[in-house]
């Protein structure tokens, strides 16, 4: 007889019925709303049935009109149960307090996470957590709501641009995101920016300082362009000067072109080595013979066995020596001129700077001697000029 | 002057489908093989035995023989018995329409 959980609770007994009119008990208690479950006869005069509590005690009226009686053989249910607890005192206690400690225990704060702090310590977030009463062994219910904490400790730590704080359970997690700073910059001594060659200026830009120069000014070396110290007279005051000034720098070069070329020529002629690549080294496999050939140019092609994103330390490398042949050409003067020009003029450049812009440029000299073309060119090229110099603060001036 | 009712009565359930238990106060019977019965309209036990259960009607009676026979539940107009059913037997039913 399986107890139904309501019946359960309301505690159910089983009883015997002895009589002679059992039946006519049976109907006249059912007609009186009482449930009885379970029916059986047991020893061919006894009746066996469950009832629950309340309809037990209303049962008994109906057993002396009927001429029954009644006896209770178990008792099952949470009344029963209750009265079986409070015999043993001790035992609830236990109970209650095992649940009592387990609810406790759990609603400590056990440990405290710290996550994401590289500029700020543990130790100062910490700190900073316990004056908002978040800290070890405190109860989680005193603690203030979550985003008002975490809206405390952004206002209390210095550099730090989002709190999150999180509690699952016993352990509390203290997000950190630290606001990204910019480098301090760096410390300049004042100074001057003065020409660093002789030039004539075409454009001023300061950014901090005096500019001293002017559009089309000759400038020689050394003459202070944008000058570190503004002000008055008897007011003075000494900046760092920024800025850049461009002006037009001759340049006259010296150039001397050969009419004649040497260039490497590919024969055709190769011959391929074969190595097998073991990590960092290589071993030689294939292709130990001698090349016929003496001057040569070797190609390196290297296969490494790789699966997706993995590469293994294993692979070979395909050697191909190629014969070179080394041909001389001739050049008309034309040519060799404009070869010279073209190298001076990539010499001028990285000389004057990346800026640097050639605007005119002219043969002053030329002649043909000895297979060579001798030339002088002279370039006009716009570039900075600036330079710093530092101000050196005189005593007793 | 009832037998005119009941005829009335027996040609609305004709005529309007309606079950006969319903119209007439018969007995319904759902056996689930031989291990379950559930009786609904009966008046009450006559006789109960773990191999013999008599139970009244509205007229006549109904007899459940078997073994190991358990009233798992009673109320005022069914029943639920459990055990072992091996035969149902209806006595003085008569005809429907007497």
């Amino acid at each position: 007889m399986n107890l139904k959980w309501l019946q359960a609770l309301q505690g159910v007994v089983t009883v015997s019925i002895r009589g002679e009119r059992q039946e006519e008990l049976v109907n006249e208690v059912t007609r009186q709303k009482i449930v009885l479950s379970g029916i059986r006869r047991v020893g061919g005069r006894e009746l066996e049935c469950e009832v629950t509590v309340g309809d037990f005690f209303r049962l008994r009226p109906h057993l002396k009109r009927t001429g029954c009686r009644i006896h209770v053989k178990h008792r099952r249910g949470l009344p029963f149960w209750l009265r079986k607890l409070e015999r043993r005192k001790f035992f609830a206690a236990g109970l209650f307090l095992f649940f009592a400690g387990l609810y406790i225990l759990s609603s400590l704060v056990w440990s405290i996470e710290v996550k994401g702090n590289e500029k700020l310590t543990k130790d100062q977030i910490m700190q900073a957590a316990r004056a908002e009463g978040v800290y070890p062994f405190q109860w989680s219910f005193r603690m203030k709501e979550l985003d008002a904490i975490s809206k405390h400790l952004v206002a209390k730590l210095p550099g730090v641009s989002w709190i999150g704080v999180d509690r699952q359970g016993t352990k509390v997690t203290i997000e950190v995101v630290e606001s990204t700073t910019p480098p301090p910059l760096p410390l300049y001594s004042p100074r001057h920016l003065v020409a660093s060659v002789d030039a004539v200026v075409t454009e001023v830009k300061a950014e901090k300082g005096k500019p001293v120069v002017a559009k089309n000014r000759k400038v020689k070396q050394g003459d202070i362009l944008i000058s570190g110290i503004i002000g008055n007279d008897g007011n003075t005051k000494t900046v760092v000067a920024k800025g850049d000034v461009l002006g037009l720098v001759w340049h006259v070069y010296e150039i001397e072109s050969p009419l004649s070329q040497k260039i490497k020529v590919y024969t055709g002629e190769s011959k391929t080595k074969w190595h097998l690549l073991l990590g960092n080294r290589t071993l030689q496999i294939w292709g130990f013979e001698k090349p016929e050939f003496e001057r040569y140019e070797s190609v390196e092609t290297q296969h490494q066995l790789a699966w997706r994103n993995w590469t293994l330390p294993l692979g070979r490398v395909k050697e191909r020596l190629m014969e070179v042949r080394e041909d001389v050409r001739k050049l008309t003067e034309e040519e060799a001129r404009e070869t010279g020009i073209l190298e001076a003029k990539a010499a001028v450049l990285e000389k004057a700077g990346k800026d640097a812009r050639i605007v005119e440029q002219n043969i002053l000299h030329e002649k043909t001697e000895n297979g060579k073309v001798y030339m002088k060119v002279f370039f006009e090229v716009e570039q900075s000029i600036a330079k710093e110099r530092a101000i050196v603060q005189m005593q007793g001036e | 002057m009832r037998s005119i009712s009941r005829k009335i009565r027996k040609l609305t359930a004709d005529l309007l489908d309606v079950p006969q238990d319903v119209v007439f106060d018969l007995p319904r019977m759902t056996m689930i093989g031989n291990r379950q019965l559930y009786i609904e309209n009966h008046r009450g036990v006559l006789h109960f035995t773990s191999d013999r259960l008599r139970l009244a009607l509205s007229k006549g009676e109904l007899e459940v023989g078997g073994s190991e026979l358990v009233i798992r539940a009673i109320w005022t107009e069914e029943v639920f018995i459990e055990g072992q059913i091996d035969h149902i037997q209806l006595h003085g039913q008569g005809e429907g329409s007497k």
